[in-house]
């Protein structure tokens, strides 16, 4: 029997894939390369995927590649048994052959940890630079390539000023290269260059996407990120603590229309053009704290980290999606609330598998319909 | 009016100076006061901090368990903090319970260049909801440059704040104006800073970091705390209410905390010794001062050639092993005190 956290994802896959499996009719019969597929994105990629070959019979197969691909055993068993995924344990920067009948590479390799990146500036470098440079490679060397979507990040613009209110992918804003803390933005821009010079000097057909900030399923909770954060502390019983003043501003998109939107982009995206994939709803971090905290019977206290009027600095991470808007129609499926919604009872789920905070899962319950 | 926050670890690093020997009655007594005076964060524990009892360090009176009790006990505004080594202080046997007795704020430390051992006590404590700042010792002995990197990995770990302590009384004001400038303009959190008293510029150097732009100020009742002594409380909060700071301490009844400690805590008022001027000069750890001195004195060798030569090695807190090798090497070269 299917563990109610698979069932989850499906319906998420079901739901975001209601009126755009015919505009994915291009992956039919297709096989898709994914490097760094047995992450965040790679994983929600594989779940859109084959929910297409299960339920449309697209016979879509897919090669995940990943240096800790065993993970995905026992991250989602569901997935890595499957007879059209092959898991590929190799590290992207050996990435030296790709079986040739591959025509569509979805590039998705990097961490996006930034504790990583503090503690290991050189080795995040390494995997981005090397490890898009070896991967291209390898594609210019493919018969019948149809497509390379290079996942790049929505770092590579630098801070955004606080008094702009979403970020085009026109905007170039600065990064300071002679920072360690820019290891991972200006690998990314790096990798950026790196597609253009591939596809202007062997025409490899390469677009880029932006991912900016998600919430949901596969998504580990310890990760350092505000809304993470604030999911756990009230899966712990709370309170919620905010860094700051609260006054921050992040936007979020589900991960089912990540992969919706990513599949698209490598479809139907321009040669050449890049396109932010976020949700554009800013919010700040105080009231994202209230939302979440709503969503526990509990209601969670919530407390600001320090009440100091100096010290700590507001920032803004909110996309521009309109390029991916206009251009591919593409819309957000699941709001910001149902994101929490779902990503909470996920992470119940989840949690009983683990044993991780399994003293609240007894205790809580949800505004689960 | 800015804000600044105090933090005062008048019964952690004030254990340095009478050799971790602090008792019940004592802790409780200030404790008491120091919550009566409004003093946002009171700071218990061995000098060295949890778990650090031990030969090596100093042996303290009483054991984590009962110092965080009898403190939290006595705080009833006052947040309970904690000084936190990973080497000393393991997760599992000593965070969790220092959790379930009910502290507050953690200070997790490192030797200034390797804040990568922090990660993991960081991420348990802000997991457990609690409050976690990053802690750089010694931070003279790192340029503006890496203190700012060090201090961005223990950001990205989850530490709320960061605090540089001048763990060897070694600045100067130029040099604390120059460090927290840097680190206030590099990260996106409140900074901090933690002086001693080695070449009487405590006050002065907590005073140029609060022009600096620090947001976390330590001082200790009287100045109580390893060798020279920190940054006497009384007066720096004085100072700063003078200089148009806000710390939300009661004026009267941190004049009156004080009291307290000199009559309950202390044998002597700290004050600065030569050869707290020695280990000033040469940038070792305060700490190391009475080790130094007994250490020197059984093997007949001058102290100040054993701090000098100490900090021409560059040892850290948790090398007091050095100072018989230096001190043995001191006398066999024939160098003796005079």
């Amino acid at each position: 029997m299917k563990e109610a956290r698979v069932d989850r994802v499906l319906e998420d896959c079901r739901q975001v894939l209601g009126d755009a499996v015919d505009a994915l009719g291009g992956l039919r019969g297709e096989s898709v390369l994914i490097t760094g597929g047995t992450g965040f994105i790679g994983s929600w990629l594989a779940e859109l995927v084959t929910f297409l070959n299960d339920h449309h019979d697209f016979r879509t197969r897919l090669m995940l590649l990943s240096s800790r691909a065993h993970l995905l055993i026992d991250k989602a068993p569901h997935l890595a048994t499957r007879k059209d995924i092959t898991l590929i344990a190799r590290d992207v920067r050996s990435a030296i052959e790709i079986p040739s009948e591959v025509g569509w590479i979805i590039h998705a390799a990097g961490n996006p940890d930034n504790r990583l990146h503090a503690s290991d500036p050189a080795g995040t470098i390494d995997v981005i630079v090397s490890g898009t440079t070896s991967i291209l490679e390898a594609s210019s060397r493919l018969p019948n390539l149809k497509k390379f979507l290079n996942i790049s990040s929505g770092l590579v613009n630098g801070p955004q000023p606080f008094d702009l209110d979403s970020i085009q992918e026109s905007w170039y804003g600065g990064i300071d290269c002679s920072s360690v803390s820019s290891a991972y933005a200006e690998a990314k821009r790096i990798g950026e260059t790196l597609c253009a010079a591939y596809r202007s000097q062997y025409r490899l057909p390469i677009v880029n996407a932006r991912p900016f900030a998600f919430i949901g399923p596969y998504q580990s909770l310890d990760r350092p990120w505000a809304i993470n954060n604030f999911i756990r502390d009230g899966l712990l019983g709370g309170p919620i603590r905010i860094l700051g003043d609260g006054e921050t501003v992040r936007s979020y998109m589900y991960p089912s229309d990540m992969a919706l939107w990513l599949l698209r982009i490598l479809l139907h995206g321009k040669v050449g053009l890049t396109y932010n994939v976020g949700s554009p709803q800013g919010v700040t971090l105080r009231q994202l704290a209230e939302k979440i905290a709503s969503y526990f019977p509990t209601n969670p206290r919530i407390i600001l980290g320090l009440a100091l009027d100096r010290g700590v600095r507001r920032s803004k991470f909110v996309p521009d999606v309109n390029l991916p808007q206009k251009e591919l129609g593409l819309d957000l499926k699941v709001n910001l609330e149902e994101a929490i919604r779902r990503t909470i009872l996920w992470n119940k789920e989840q949690s009983k598998k683990r044993g991780v905070y399994q003293t609240i899962v007894n205790d809580a319950s949800t505004n689960e319909e | 009016m800015p804000n600044i926050l105090i933090s005062d670890p008048t019964l952690r690093d004030g254990n340095h100076a009478v050799r971790h020997q602090l008792n019940k009655s004592q802790i409780a007594g200030y404790a008491k006061a120091a919550d009566a005076a409004g003093i946002p964060i009171v700071e218990v524990g061995h000098g060295n901090g949890l778990g650090a009892s031990s030969l090596q360090v100093g042996e303290g009176l009483l054991d984590d368990r009962t110092i965080l009790k009898v403190a939290r006990e006595n705080l009833t505004h006052s947040k309970l903090g904690l000084h936190v080594m990973p080497g000393f202080a393991t997760i599992n046997k000593d965070i969790k319970a220092a959790i379930e007795i009910g502290v507050d704020v953690f200070r997790v430390a490192s030797h200034c260049t390797e804040a990568d051992i922090t990660q993991r006590h960081i991420g348990y404590i802000r997991e457990k909801g609690r409050e976690v700042y990053g802690v750089l010792m010694m931070s003279h002995m790192a340029s503006k440059e890496i203190l700012a990197e060090e201090a961005m990995k223990m950001e990205s770990y989850g530490a709320e704040g960061i605090v540089i302590m001048d763990s060897a009384g070694a600045y100067l004001p130029g040099d604390v104006t120059e460090r927290i400038a840097h680190l206030v303009s590099a990260l996106t959190i409140p900074i901090g800073f933690h002086a001693h008293n080695n070449l009487g510029m405590a006050i002065a150097n907590s005073i140029a970091a609060a022009r600096a732009g620090t947001s976390i100020l330590d001082g200790t009742a009287r100045g109580f705390g390893a060798g020279a002594g920190n940054t006497q409380l009384e007066v720096l909060v004085a100072v700063l209410e003078k200089m148009g700071f806000s710390t939300g301490i009661d004026l009267y009844k941190i004049l009156d905390a004080a009291e307290v400690a000199e009559k309950e805590l202390m044998k002597t008022i700290p004050s600065i010794k030569s050869i707290s001027v020695v280990s000033g000069l040469a940038g070792v750890f305060s700490g190391f001062a009475k080790h130094v001195e007994r250490i020197a004195g059984e093997y007949g060798v001058d102290p100040r050639d054993v701090f000098f030569e100490l900090g021409r090695r560059k040892v850290v807190a948790g090398q007091e092993d050095l100072i018989i090798e230096v001190a043995m090497e001191l006398a066999a070269s024939g160098k003796r005190r005079s």
